[in-house]
Order: C-alpha cells, then structure tokens, then sequence
C-alpha cells in the first residue's frame, strides 16, 4: 500500500474477517486487502459483545509499516506474529517474536473511525484484462520512475499499448521523452477490452501493487471503463483479495458522455495543506469527533465525474442515498487536470478534509 | 632523534579510519596520545561523549616523546585524509601510513602511500577541549549486560526516531532487558530474555529504568555497526556506558566506547 | 534529412549505452553531430557557464549493422541535432537485453530521434518499446559554432594514472575544496594539490609517462612544472562519469589556462577541456 504513496492512514475492520483499507490524501486512490481467517493461523473474533462486533479502526500508515519496516530481516528473524486489536485500550499491538526470544512489542495508537468504501463495480466495467504480474511489471521498467502517469490502451493488431501521459502544454511541442509500448494480446490470460479505448492512471500506485503481485506471484486483472472513470486493480487468491481502486483522466473530448455506473463522487476538495504529522491527524480525530457528536450533515460536496449530475441514472441515485461515496478523485497532482476540466475554478469546500475518509455506508461489498 | 613528539606507522590506515568513524558525528575531535596509544574523542551537547581506542600495538611503530600529546582536530578532515586513496581499496592492496606531530601549535603531517603513488597532508591542529569527565568506574556499575552485537544492530537501525527518548530497563526479573520508545506512532517494546543466546553476561542487580535522548544515541549505530559484542553497563545515577569490541581485517581488537547521561526530565506519566 | 541506424550486436549495444552514459554524465544538453562514418557528441559551454567544452567521437561502423544517412544537400551531408543525452541514456537502460535496437530521425509532431527496441518475450511476437526523444535540428549557419577544438598549443603533456585512483583522490579533495592545482612536467610525473586554511593536500603520481607529440616543446626543462587551478566540480565529473574505460588517458596542461584530457578506447574519443580559474 504504502509503495503506491498511499500513506495517509490505514484502516481496518474485524470480524469476520480482516480488512485494511486505504485512500491516498487526494483520495485519487483507494485500497483494499481482505484476508480471508485461513491467511492465519489462529484468527479469533475478541471476547464478549460489543468487541466481538465489526470493529473498524484507523492506525497511521506509517506507524504500520514502522513495525514492518525491513522485509528480509523480517523473514529471517520473525517467527511468528501476533496481531491484537485492543479497542478498550485504544491500542493495536502488533507483537513479533523473533530469533533467540526476542519480543517486540509495538503498541499503536489508533481512532474509531467510519466505514471506508470506494465505490466501484468490477462487473460494469466495460473492459478488462488479466496477466501475469511479472508481465506488467517487466512492461512498466521502461518508463522512468519519476513518471507521473502512463496511458493504457488499444494499439494496432489488437495489442495492448502503454505509454507516458504528457500534458499538451498550449499546442507547443513538449520536451518530454515519449515512451510507448506494446504487448501482444498472448501476453494476457484473457483480454476483453473495447476496441479503441483508453485510460491514464497513476503509474506509481500501480507500480507498488505490481511489486506485491509480482512476489505473491499471482495474475492481475485491470478493470476499465471510460476514461474519467475508475481503474480497478484486483487480484485474488484462496485466502486474499485485493483491489486497488485508481482515479482517471477524464478526457476533454469525451466528458459529454452520460455517466456510466462507477465512480461517481461526492467529495469535498482537500485540504490545501494536508500532512501526515501527527498534529494534523491529532486535529483530525477531533474534528470528526465533533462531526459525529454534532449531528453535522455530510460535507458539501462536489461532482466529480458528472458534468450533468441531474441526468445521472436512478441507480446511481440509490448508491448515492446510501451514503457510500469515495470514487476515486483527484491525486493532489491530478487535481488541476480533474478539477481544472470538471470543476470551477476556485470552488473550495468549507469541510474538514479528515471528514470524508469515513463514510457512512450500509454494508461491506 | 626525530623532531617529533608523535610519530606513528600502520600498514593498513583502514584501521584507524573505520574506528574513527565509529565515533563521526561531531566535526571536531580531541585526540590524545600516550605510550600505551591513541584516543580520540567527540563530545556533543555536554551530554555524549565516544572515545575510540587504538592502542599502541595496533601500529608497526608508535612513539610517545611526552608523557601525554593532546591536540584538537577536525575529524571531517581527517577522515577525507585518511581515505584519499578510497575506502575500499582492491583486496590485497592497502593505504600505509605514517602520522607525524611535532607539538603545540603545529599541523598533524599524514603521509599515505598505496601502489607507488604519495599523499601529503598537513591537517591544522587546535587547544585541545576541556573534556567530560564521566567519571564511570567499573566498582560503579550497578547493571551490566554483554550482547552479540547482532542481536542489537537491527533494534537500532529500527529505533523510533520521533520518539524523543529512549528508555532502558535492565532488571534481575522480567523483563530483564527492555529496550522502549514513545514515538507519534504509540510505544514499541523490545525484550530480550535474560536466557537468550544473544546474552554472553547478564549481570543486573537491581531494576533501573533510565531514559537517554535517543538523538544522542543514534550515532552509536555507526559503532555498533562495525562491532561483534557490546557491554552495556549503568552506575547509580543512570549514567550509561556503551562500549563496542570492534574486530578489524587482521583479526586485531579495538574498543569505541560511548557514554551518555540520563534524559533529566523524565515524566512518570508515560510509564507503560 | 534522414537518418536510420540498428544496432543488433548486444556487445555493441552495452559498448553504445555505456557511451551515452558517460555523455548523459557530462551534459544536460549536447549535440549530436551525424556524418557517413561517424557520430559526435558536443558539448561547447559558454564561458559563463565554466567554459567547459566537450567532444566525443565514434566510428558508427564499430557500432551499428545498419546506418543510413542523408545531409540537408550533397555537398554538406551532415546532421546536426541537439538533444539531451540522459533521454538517450534512459531509453537504451531497459534495452540490455534486446534483440534489436533502431534509431530513426522522424517529425510527427516534433522532430525526435525514435528510439525502438525490440526485446524478446513469453508470446510468439517480441515486445517493442519506443522512445521518441525530442530534438532540435540545428541549421547550417550555426554549423561552426560545433567545430572540433583543436589541441592546444600546452606546456606539458602527460598519460593519466589509473583513472580509479585519480577519481577516490579527486572525490576526497573535492570534500575539503573547491579548486584543485594539477600540475605535471616532462618526466612523467603529475600533481593533484589543494589548500585550505584547515589542510593541504598532495597527491604525487610518477612514471606516468610522457607521450610522443612530434609538436611538443623540446628544450622545455623535464623537471619544471606546468600548473592550472581548476573548478574540482569538472574534474571529479568527468572521472565519475567514466564508464567506458578508456586504454589511454593523457592530459594536456596549458600552464594557467586550460587543462585538456584525451580518454581513447579503441574506436572511441572524447576529449574535455577544462578552462584554469583566474
């Protein structure tokens, strides 16, 4: 998670099983990991109610992977892991026993918080592709890593192309190295993807999941629609499910068309100045504190992808009085490009920014 | 005979620059020479101070004129000089040195050769500190234990660097050795047992939790780093003494040593 | 104006991209200068800047298995582009195992060199990745300004030690200084000093040897030194951008004006000259 830069916060649920879940600061992107009670080897549900209830939690991301820090000295060392979640206590403690009986001990600080749920819809999507990580992660070196965004999409002979996203800087010639590539379709397990069509996402998030699926060594699907819509990221075994849910460009030329199924979100901009000291996520608990004591109705909030919100299908509607909502908005660098062609300028919102990470939502997808 | 009242030879400068720099995190060094070698020593925030030993038999020749030579350096400058022909030369070649002082007010000459080629450096000398006197005997020490250095090396490199202390427990009973921080991310507890195979001594009379500034500490790593077994030892007042067995190429063993004082305001409130 | 090269050989190919590192490592921006036989990199800094000048040399035959090129006219068959050779460098890193590499000079919608590389993959079809890398075309009357510098008229002329040694004491003195005295004389001995309030350093090299210019001064005295002070900066670049190791090294000092360095290797040349601080 945190290779992709997401290293806002980190959230988690418990029973039945465990989840931790993700959204970026400029919520562009948000992600999921489910594992399944087998992914351990004990998996116990707390004591008496009300710790045996879905329990839902947020821990810095960076304090998270402090306890994980070093990989290899990790599997070296470790032998076992012992996770509790410890809500009277307000405390994750994470407890590793290592070589020569050495214990660590790491108690986190954490917040309650609310259901976190990106909303998004593998099924609708219009086309999708599977292959074998090492595949997409052999494809991506070719780029630099500085590289912000890169374009996937439709070449000639049916191949699949990727290639770095360069602003068109007022027609001028840009100074940027173009990079393209080309995989043939035998390169995937399957592809079904519309003719012609394209999307351009973050490169650097997707670069941190290709680095997990290349070590689990498991097939990746990408789910598309049109662009301005959510990239979908899954990959999945017995006992884990992943997803990685990233923002889109929206393309200037096609942001008439009616909004489809995805994505669609209500979401105050953020903050100009979000950090991830502990003084902002200090500030933040409060708030949202204040927030749920306060009885203070959700944020004003923007339409992301939906230029005519009002011809916005009776579906969509639904999903939308259910309360779910982080789509997938803008990367902070993003945000111009997303805001600049789908918002008004200068149209900030009011609302705290910790706010909206915590949507209330009915039931877990 | 020779004008000056130190002069040293040693085949391989590696030696005297890998343990200097176990002590380099100050640029200023005092350095102090007498018949049974050289210390040299590095002071920060009138609460830290490492002392890297070679003694005299680590050197092919060593030559004391005085009872004592004492002068102050720049460490940073030293070091590029010691290190002119790399750090890492190819095996089985090796940077020689001889080191020459000629007294008070005088530059410390350094002539290194390594594959024909010579290097000359006069490197301007200073008064020497006032030193700390930490005055820690070992008829002090209340608590004392010796670990592998492994067992300590990745705890270090790991430490919470926003927490603002770090706090050391050594006890007779559990937890017997503990090493804590209080960082933005909560507290995090390291525990070795005292039956651990990475415990050489354990030693530990009574239960003392003592906290240091774990910024003063962090450049111990660097000595720790190079190190195969460290004691680690408190006296009454919490003063804490560090010292590091370093092993070099030859097989030859030196000693870094740090010592720190007790973080003074300790609020029990943090306590866990 | 047309260009196209391959390169199939992987040796070449690794021997190519190690080139144009060591270009990248010494220019933000160059030029690339294309004849029949043969590729040049320029660098040619105004003084402003440091002075430094650069010019590398390659024979395209030791490089490529194709190379077609056609000049503005007949009579002036050349190519002159400017590019920035870190691009260069980028797009040839993913290429080591290539089955192929093309370059082309095309015009889209920018003049750029397109780089294509055709790697091997798990499918039947090979992956092909390309770069487009833009460049300016540089017309014919600023063709003059990229001239290849003559040797200067030096004091002293003398072969480099090895050059893994000259970079760690250059690397050092760099730490304590910002210029460094090179200085060398007729019996094959050579100098690196520097000298700071805190320290004076000196490194003496000797039996480096002097090579056979039919040019060079004959009654100069052996033992006399010819010296310049030069930005340390350049130096340690230049040594630490070598990754061609070059089979002779020699630098040419003009005393308190220039120093120049020829680096050759087999069928490549890049000479640098570095202009003596006042």
């Amino acid at each position: 998670m945190a290779e992709g830069g997401v290293r806002q916060c980190q959230h988690c649920a418990v029973p039945p099983q465990l989840s931790l879940r993700t959204v970026n600061s400029s919520r562009s992107a948000f992600a999921s990991f489910l594992f399944a009670p087998l992914f351990f080897q004990l998996y116990e549900a707390g004591g008496p109610p009300p710790d045996r209830e879905l329990f839902r939690c947020k821990v810095l991301m960076k304090s998270f992977l402090g306890v994980f820090r070093s990989l290899p000295s990790l599997e070296k060392t470790v032998g076992k892991c012992l996770i509790l979640l410890k809500p009277r206590a307000s405390r994750l403690v994470v407890q590793l026993h290592c070589k020569y009986g050495v214990t660590k001990t790491h108690n986190l600080a954490f917040q309650e918080c609310e259901r976190l749920q990106a909303i998004f819809d593998t099924q609708r999507c219009t086309s999708s592709l599977c292959a074998p990580a090492r595949v997409l992660a052999e494809a991506v070196v070719h780029f630099p890593p500085t590289l912000a965004e890169v374009t996937l999409g439709t070449g000639p002979g049916g191949k699949i192309s990727l290639r770095n996203y360069v602003e068109d800087e007022a027609g001028e010639p840009s100074k940027t190295m173009v990079t393209e590539l080309w995989l043939a379709k035998d390169e995937f397990e399957t592809v079904a993807i519309t003719p012609g069509s394209h999307i351009t996402f973050c490169l650097k998030e997707f670069r941190g999941l290709l680095t997990f699926a290349e070590a689990s060594n498991l097939p990746l699907t990408i789910h598309y629609d049109a662009p301005g819509r959510p990239v979908i990221f899954t990959l999945a075994d017995a006992v884990l499910e992943v997803h990685l849910v990233l923002a889109t460009l929206s393309d200037p030329e096609s942001s008439l068309q009616p909004p489809t199924a995805n994505g669609v979100s209500h979401l105050p901009t953020p903050s100009e100045d979000f950090t991830d000291d502990l003084e902002s996520y200090m500030i933040a608990m409060e708030t949202s504190a204040y927030e749920e004591g306060s009885g203070v109705p959700p944020s004003p909030t923007f339409p992301l992808c939906t230029p005519h919100p009002a011809e916005s299908d009776p579906e969509e509607e639904e999903e939308e009085e259910e309360g779910a909502v982080p789509g997938t908005p803008p990367h902070k660098k993003f945000r111009s490009l997303f805001f600049g062609s789908v918002l008004t300028p200068g149209g900030p919102s009011p609302a705290p920014t910790q706010e909206v990470l915590a949507e209330d939502s009915e039931e877990e997808s | 005979g020779e004008p000056y009242v130190l002069a040293a030879s040693l085949d391989n400068a590696r030696h005297l620059s890998s343990l200097l720099r176990a002590v380099h995190f100050q640029d200023h060094a005092t350095c102090f020479a007498t018949a049974n070698g050289l210390r040299v020593t590095v002071e920060d925030a009138k609460c830290i101070q490492a002392n890297a030993f070679i003694q005299a038999e680590i050197f092919q020749d060593f030559a004391v004129q005085e009872e004592s030579v004492t002068f102050r350096i720049n460490l940073s400058v030293l070091l590029d000089c010691l290190t002119i022909f790399g750090t890492s030369s190819l095996p089985g070649t090796s940077t020689a040195l001889r080191m020459c002082y000629r007294g008070y007010g005088y530059p410390l000459m350094l002539f290194l050769e390594e594959g024909g080629v010579v290097t000359v450096c006069k490197i301007n000398t200073q008064e020497p500190d006032q030193l700390l006197d930490f005055d820690f005997c070992s008829t002090k020490v209340v608590n004392k234990i010796i670990l592998q250095s492994d067992g300590l090396r990745e705890a270090f490199a790991e430490l919470d660097m926003t927490s603002e202390v770090l706090q050391i427990t050594m006890s007779p009973d559990k937890p017997y050795f503990r090493l804590s921080t209080f960082g933005n991310a909560g507290s995090a507890h390291l525990d070795y047992p005292r039956d651990s195979d990475l415990m050489e001594t354990f030693h530990c009379n009574q239960t003392q939790t003592n906290r240091y500034k774990i910024s003063l500490l962090k450049p111990s790593t660097k000595a720790l780093a190079l190190s195969c077994k460290v004691s680690i030892r408190t006296d009454a007042q919490g003063f804490l003494s560090l010292q590091y067995m370093i092993r070099n190429e030859d097989g030859q063993i030196c000693f870094v040593e740090y010592y720190c004082c007790p973080d003074e305001d300790i609020t029990e409130a943090e306590f866990m | 104006m047309r260009f196209r090269a391959k390169i199939v050989d992987l040796a070449c190919l690794n021997h190519f991209s190690r080139v144009i590192n060591t270009i990248a490592k010494l220019a933000k921006t160059c030029t690339l200068r294309l004849t029949v036989s043969k590729l040049y990199f320029i660098l040619s800094d105004k003084v402003a800047n440091g002075g430094v000048s650069m010019w590398c040399e390659l024979c395209q035959g030791n490089f490529f298995d194709e190379f077609q090129m056609e000049g503005v006219a007949a009579e002036h068959n050349e190519i002159y582009l400017e590019l920035v050779p870190e691009n260069l460098a980028r797009a040839l890193k993913t290429a080591q195992s290539a089955k192929a590499v093309k370059i082309k000079l095309t015009n889209k919608h920018c003049p750029c060199l397109r780089v294509a590389v055709e790697l091997p993959s798990l499918s039947s079809s090979s992956r092909i990745v390309t770069h487009d890398i833009p460049v300016g075309v540089i017309p014919r009357r600023l063709w003059n300004d990229f001239r290849e510098p003559s040797v200067p008229d030096f004091d002293v002329s003398i072969y480099l030690p090895v050059l893994k040694t000259m970079k760690s004491v250059v690397e050092r003195m760099k730490n304590l200084s910002n210029s460094i005295v090179i200085e060398a004389n007729l019996n094959g001995e050579m100098n690196l000093k520097i000298e700071t309030d805190l320290v004076s350093v000196t490194t003496h090299f000797k039996d480096l040897g002097n090579p056979p210019w039919s040019n060079s001064a004959q009654d100069r005295d052996l033992e006399s030194m010819a010296e310049a002070r030069i930005d340390i900066k350049k130096l340690q670049q230049l040594l630490a951008g070598q990754q061609v190791n070059p089979t002779k090294a020699l630098c040419n000092i003009v005393s308190k004006r220039i120093v120049h360095f020829i680096l050759l290797h087999e069928d490549v040349s890049l000479q640098y000259f570095i202009p003596a601080l006042a």
